[in-house]
């Protein structure tokens, strides 16, 4: 591996554990645990991302000490995966395009992490999410639904905010830095 | 020994290019000073020396770089020339390996990348550690050191690795003036056997230590020879680029060529 | 909340680290394959012994501060309104083990002893060097996160409102620790290409943990359980 993705990765992940105390600064419900592999996948491609989101899922598992995130790390792939190929295709070249691809990653993350909340915590996970399924099955929705139901209610807005924040940073870049990145060009939508 | 032959070098993206046609030649026995004012291009000197730039930095090179026989803007040259070219840049914090949980264990990082067996690892450390004045420091946490303490770590680390060339990017920026000196006072035993070639504006306490001085002025090379013939000129004092002295000098109305060290300055009053 | 390495002198502590890993990957997968709900329970029961015999009986504080929430919850969905107890009792005590050993694993396994383990076992440099790098860089970024709202609330960044105002207020948050970070990439790059770091053949262990052959047989007894209730599972 080059001595840059060696710098880039650690500094990421510090990023998707770090913007979640911000988010929580401003009360709205996110996380925002993944803008630094949307980031890798948009400075440097596929692969990187990829391995940005191993790396943050095991180490947010480390620093929480909450073992049941670990199960979830095949969510974190995905959107490593999904981000390079919307990165790729230049979902990031418009606030509009940036959005929609945050709205398709939610809906994808979602039915990800669906299943494996339901069948391995019994549709239970840390955080508000779970005030949402409680109360969808207390009004008689089938847990399955439910659980399915609070899973967009938060990766929906979560991942959306995550496109369009990337997108700020990737505009925002100043052009000797996104030289140094050359697929900025093509998230953009510029080549 | 490094040799620059008409060489430039652009940054992606930069009006005018950072080396502007250098040739020079570094050899060792004496401590090479690369100076000039904000922009000059010395650091840029440095990186395309060690084969950095622009292969992390990004822009163009043309011209040839040669460094003990190899050419590091080649991946070959680079891999030739691993670990025999020491480099320590002027922010300590960005150098931290990060892998280590001691300063020992730090100094020992790029010697253990090169895989050297355990017990010339501790003896290099041990060594480096010493003569850079860190012994105390040994198990302590690098994040927790103050900024001159990890540049005196970082310094340890690149000696550790005992290489033929010492690239030093303003190395005492973080230390006080008492440790800026005795870190500068290593440098010419370390020229005795290797190539030193250091690039600071901190020319008042190099100069001491100096045996040949390249001046240089928005990336080309303005002047070089012995510290007197380079830094006593109208030039180099009007430009700001000499030590106090000679700018006290040239305040007293004194004639160039200025005196660049306290002593030749008692000497020409006296005369 | 403390969470992570406790100095101490217990067996865990003692042993290479590769085994308390083992030990926590085996406790998770039998959470899942053992029997409903009496299984889980024993595990449970298990990993308490084992962090009050490890000396990391500290660990238990922060374990129910992760697990209180899922049991609430869980007796809440399952027992209240779903009318399952068995379910919620299940999934707590199976949720409960894995965060139990989890975090005494945690406790008793040094970060770097762990790292120069897999850089001894010929575990390519990058793999050592991310899992060391990031656990550095976190806890670097999340202090730079706050010095950065202290900062902007300081300059009168409001941070309340309206939840479009508050969305609107992450952006210069969250610009300056984005693009702050992405700035440090080119120089801790050049350190770390000056350093070797990308000329790794096989680098020296510095510290290589002691393995010893019982203890390498420990662990492949506890993999073999591990596929062995897996097998079991399927076939029963």
């Amino acid at each position: 591996m080059t001595p840059r993705l060696l710098a880039l990765i650690p500094l990421a992940v510090g990023i998707n554990l770090a913007l979640g105390q911000l988010a929580a600064a401003t009360a709205l419900p996110l996380f925002l645990d993944t803008v630094g592999t949307v980031l890798v996948a948009c400075l440097t491609g596929l692969v990187p991302a990829v391995i940005t989101g191993a790396v943050s899922q095991v180490v947010m598992t480390v620093v929480s000490g909450n073992a049941t995130w670990l199960a979830f790390l095949p969510v974190q792939l995905a959107i490593a995966a999904y981000a390079a190929l919307a990165a790729r295709y230049g979902m990031f070249g418009s606030t509009t395009r940036a959005a929609l691809a945050g709205l398709g990653l939610g809906l994808a993350a979602a039915t990800l992490s669906w299943p494996i909340s339901y069948l391995a915590f019994g549709g239970v996970t840390a955080g508000g999410v779970t005030v949402v399924t409680t109360v969808l099955t207390g009004m008689g929705v089938p847990l399955k639904w439910a659980v399915y139901a609070a899973s967009l209610s938060n990766d929906l807005l979560d991942k959306t905010v995550t496109f369009l924040l990337v997108r700020a940073v990737l505009a925002g870049l100043p052009r000797r830095a996104a030289a140094r990145f050359p697929p900025v060009e093509r998230a953009l939508g510029r080549t | 020994m490094i040799r620059f032959d008409g060489v430039s070098f652009t940054y992606t993206g930069a009006a005018r290019p950072a080396l502007d046609s250098i040739s020079a030649t570094f050899g060792p026995g004496v401590v090479h000073l690369v100076t000039g004012p904000l922009g000059a291009g010395c650091s840029t000197l440095l990186l395309a020396a060690a084969g950095l730039a622009p292969h992390i930095t990004g822009g163009r090179l043309s011209g040839i770089v040669s460094a003990l026989g190899n050419v590091p803007s080649s991946a070959d040259g680079r891999r030739a020339l691993a670990g025999r070219i020491g480099l320590l840049l002027p922010t300590p914090w960005t150098q931290l390996s990060g892998m280590a949980s001691t300063v020992a264990d730090e100094v020992a990082f790029g010697p253990a990348n090169h895989g050297w067996p355990r017990t010339r690892i501790a003896d290099a450390v041990s060594r480096a550690m010493d003569r850079v004045g860190i012994v105390h420091l040994e198990t302590r946490q690098p994040e927790t050191l103050s900024g001159g303490e990890l540049q005196r770590v970082i310094l340890a680390g690149v000696m550790a690795m005992d290489p033929e060339v010492y690239l030093l990017d303003e190395p005492a920026l973080e230390l006080d003036p008492a440790g800026a000196e005795a870190l500068y006072r290593l440098l010419p035993e370390l020229a005795r056997e290797a190539t030193v070639v250091v690039a600071s504006t901190d020319v008042d306490r190099l100069l001491e230590v100096t045996g040949r001085v390249w001046l240089l002025r928005e990336g080309r090379c303005v002047a070089h020879g012995s510290p007197d013939a380079v830094l006593g000129t109208e030039d180099a004092v009007a430009a700001r680029c000499s030590g106090t002295t000679a700018e006290i000098a040239r305040s007293a109305g004194l004639p160039p060529p200025f005196p660049v060290t306290v002593e030749a300055a008692i000497g020409r009053l006296r005369r | 909340m403390n969470v992570g390495y406790v100095a101490g002198r217990g067996p865990l502590h003692r042993s290479h680290p590769f085994t308390p890993l083992t030990l926590a990957a085996t406790f998770a997968i039998l959470a899942f394959v053992l029997p409903a709900p009496g299984g889980a329970a024993a595990l449970c029961a298990l990993a308490l012994a084992l962090a009050l015999f490890e000396g990391v009986g500290g660990v238990l504080k922060s374990a129910l501060l992760t697990v209180l929430p899922f049991w609430i919850f869980l007796f809440v969905i399952h027992a209240v309104i779903r009318g399952s107890p068995v379910t919620a009792l299940d999934v707590a005590s199976r949720i409960t083990a894995i965060v139990i050993v989890f975090l005494t694993v945690l406790a008793s396994v040094q970060p770097a002893r762990l790292v120069d383990a897999m850089v001894d076992r010929g575990l390519p440099f990058s793999v050592a060097y991310l899992f060391a790098a990031t656990l550095q860089a976190v806890p670097r970024l999340r202090q730079r996160a706050k010095d950065i709202l202290d900062a902007q609330r300081c300059r009168g960044l409001a941070v309340r409102g309206s939840p479009w105002r508050r969305a609107r207020a992450l952006v210069p948050l969250a610009m300056p620790l984005i693009l702050g970070a992405l700035a440090e990439v080119d120089e801790r790059s050049l350190a770390l290409e000056a350093r070797g770091a990308a000329y790794v053949v096989r680098r020296t262990p510095l510290h290589p943990p002691a393995d010893a052959g019982r203890e390498k047989m420990l662990r492949w007894g506890m993999l073999l359980l591990a596929v062995g209730s897996i097998v079991v599972k399927i076939a029963v």
